[in-house]
């Protein structure tokens, strides 16, 4: 795998470098492409967000997930001493072969903590950081100690090029992490999200979003050891011909925890393709939502575009929450979707007990066998073989 | 020294689901080393009878008792039973996605050598078992690796059914109409493989609608199960006369 050496870890000086290029490109226009600059949070955006977690008001988008964590996070916005990059290595959970593989994108703990939630939205901007990629595989690890960290990050992958990207957010308290990846023509982009964290009071609200161009093709996985709360929500823009996204996720929604998607793609060429599926097993009190939006504009004629989100409830206090939503503008296209949630088959069950498996083993091996249809997806084998263990399935 | 304490004994069993009473007061005893078909007609309670034996949810037993070499099996979970030397194979196996044949019984068989205080069974030995027993029941190697019965043809899922239990070496196995669709051949392996893992020590009720099966595995003892009772029992030839006659002349003069 080819090595890229990339900025120097970030310190204060060099972020507020960062900062000052990034505003004149969005001042100007100029360095950086057209879709990166609409990643940026508007101030009505904050505002937006900031009506909904104090007054509460009524947002469709919201509907099932319910704020109280994000106020709870909120309390924990005492800021501490910051954590050095150095320590981030130390405490990734993923093994060393996985960490070995990949170039370590710089660490943002050194920046100042905001000092209020609204200031931490607004303030996005001064943590941006824009990457320029061609090859390699990169691993982007933004870590805090309690509080509140937002952070913007844009990402443009060259045409052609082919970039393997994972993210693993460290914190307790509430992490604010907005992505923006351009993909050039031709680009292939794998983006592997896993959150295994076992510090408790892990937050985590992440805004992706991809603008991939004609003959590209994004991969997104989305994996959920444990997280006390996770709102991811996905915006992909398919806006060449022979553009494709695949998105997965898989979740062990540990009790008492939020696992949230909210999804929407959009069909804007002729001739692209979208595929999603997700599988969420849910855990006592946790609450697992997912909502998918598939969006065909009038010219994106032979679209392909398919859905899938099945939650598994381990028992009667689980909650799972799935809405697909479909708009097509189009007349020639191809349009599936399908949601399931149930508890764990008691056919199933007795089978396994009444040749001798004990009822608790029984029921992981379904959980199990439940969240590796997703998790045989996952091409990088030591990721897969990390989140199958902290999962719970079988090696 | 074996004891005279019978391998099963059930004993004046009344079952009800959901309030519907199905099994009436009835009774059965079953030596090691024998073999008990139970025939009846549709509804007699043939099912529920292998549901109860097996701990399955939703059945009430409202009186009576169940003993499995003198103990009773009525407080056990199915896993415990299981442990204790009972298999059922079902009537309709089912398929579960995800599970290879291999991982399921390893958690089997390592529960009950746990539960006889023994060390689980290293990979090598595991899988020799697993490729000796599947050659018994002409079983394709490659179906270890396959999940637990996805994609199988009703025949496989039968043979599948033997196959584990060769590998779980039960004393009281339970066959809850395992000839229903299979055609001659696969009833053949199947019942050449049940002839095999007959024993002195182990004891069969073949639970059936069809004397065909019993041409296969002969039965030292043959009951006839009417309205959650058993009605008739004799020896081979009843299952004859059933087969001649049909049900209906030998229920109306019991």
């Amino acid at each position: 795998m080819q090595m890229v050496t990339l900025n120097p870890p970030l310190s204060l000086e060099v972020g507020a470098q960062h900062l000052t290029q990034l505003l004149r490109s969005q001042a100007t226009g100029e360095g950086l492409p057209g879709e990166v600059r609409s990643a940026w949070l508007t101030a009505a955006q904050t505002a937006d967000l900031q009506q909904l977690f104090t007054e509460q008001r009524y947002r469709e988008d919201w509907k099932y997930t319910p704020v109280e964590f994000f106020r709870q996070a909120w309390a924990l916005d005492t800021p501490r001493a910051p954590q050095r990059s150095a320590d981030i290595a130390e405490r990734f959970i993923l093994p060393e072969e996985v960490r070995g593989s990949a170039t370590l994108l710089p660490a943002v703990a050194s920046l100042p903590q905001p000092t209020s939630p609204w200031e931490a939205f607004l303030g996005a901007a001064r943590y941006a950081q824009h990457y320029s990629m061609k090859e390699g595989a990169f691993l982007l690890a933004p870590s805090h100690g309690e509080g509140v960290l937002p952070l913007l990050i844009t990402i443009s992958v060259a045409a052609g090029g082919s970039v393997e990207l994972l993210l693993t957010p460290q914190s307790k308290g509430l992490l604010v992490l907005r992505v923006h990846l351009h993909l050039a023509p031709g680009a292939q982009v794998r983006l592997y999200l896993p959150t295994d964290t076992q510090v408790s009071g892990t937050y985590l609200y992440m805004l992706l979003s991809a603008h991939v161009e004609r003959e590209a093709r994004f991969e997104s996985f989305d994996l959920t050891a444990y997280a006390a709360w996770k709102r991811t929500e996905q915006k992909v823009r398919l806006s060449g011909p022979g553009a494709e996204a695949h998105l997965y996720g898989a979740a062990r929604v540990q009790p008492n925890t939020l696992w949230d998607q909210a999804i929407r793609i959009e069909h804007a060429a002729p001739h692209t393709h979208s595929n999603q599926l997700f599988k969420s097993l849910v855990h006592a009190r946790a609450r697992s939502t997912f909502q998918g939006r598939i969006y065909v504009h009038r010219e994106a004629q032979k679209t392909n575009a398919y859905q899938s989100h099945k939650a598994l409830l381990w028992d009667a206090t689980a909650a799972a929450y799935s809405r697909p939503q479909l708009e097509i503008f189009a007349d020639d296209v191809r349009c599936t979707h399908g949601v399931t949630t149930g508890f764990l088959q008691g056919d199933m069950l007795l089978y396994l007990q009444a040749r001798g498996v004990p009822e608790a083993q029984a029921r992981e091996m379904l959980a199990g066998a439940f969240l590796a249809e997703v998790l045989d997806r996952v091409p990088h084998t030591g990721i897969q073989e990390h989140l199958r263990h902290r999962l719970g399935l079988p090696e | 020294m074996k004891t005279e304490t019978p391998m099963l004994q059930i004993q004046d069993l009344h079952v009800s689901v959901e309030g519907r009473p199905i099994l009436k007061g009835l009774n059965l005893e079953v030596q090691a080393g024998q073999v008990h078909a139970i025939m009846g007609p549709n509804g007699a309670g043939k099912s529920t009878l292998a549901a109860v034996l097996a701990g399955k949810e939703g059945y009430e037993i409202t009186a009576g008792d169940i003993l499995l070499e003198g103990q009773s099996l009525l407080e056990l979970s199915p896993e415990e039973r299981s442990h204790a030397g009972i298999f059922l194979a079902f009537q309709y196996p089912v398929e579960i996605p995800g599970v290879s044949m291999v991982q399921f019984l390893r958690a089997a068989l390592n529960a009950h050598r746990a539960a006889k205080g023994l060390d689980p069974l290293d990979t090598a030995d595991l899988m020799a078992l697993l490729k000796e027993k599947a050659q018994l029941l002409k079983l394709d190697p490659s179906f270890l690796t396959r999940s637990v019965n996805e994609g199988f043809s009703g025949g496989e899922r039968k043979r599948a059914e033997i196959f584990q239990m060769a590998v779980l070496d039960p004393s009281l196995v339970v066959l809850d109409e395992t000839d229903s669709g299979l055609d001659i051949d696969a009833l053949k392996v199947v019942s050449d493989a049940v002839n095999a893992l007959r024993t002195p020590e182990r004891a069969f009720i073949v639970i059936t609608h069809y004397y065909r099966i019993l041409q296969h595995i002969r039965p030292d003892v043959v009951h006839i199960l009417a309205d959650g009772r058993i009605v008739r029992s004799g020896g081979p030839e009843l299952a004859v006369a059933l087969e001649e006659k049909g049900y209906e002349p030998l229920l109306a003069t019991s």
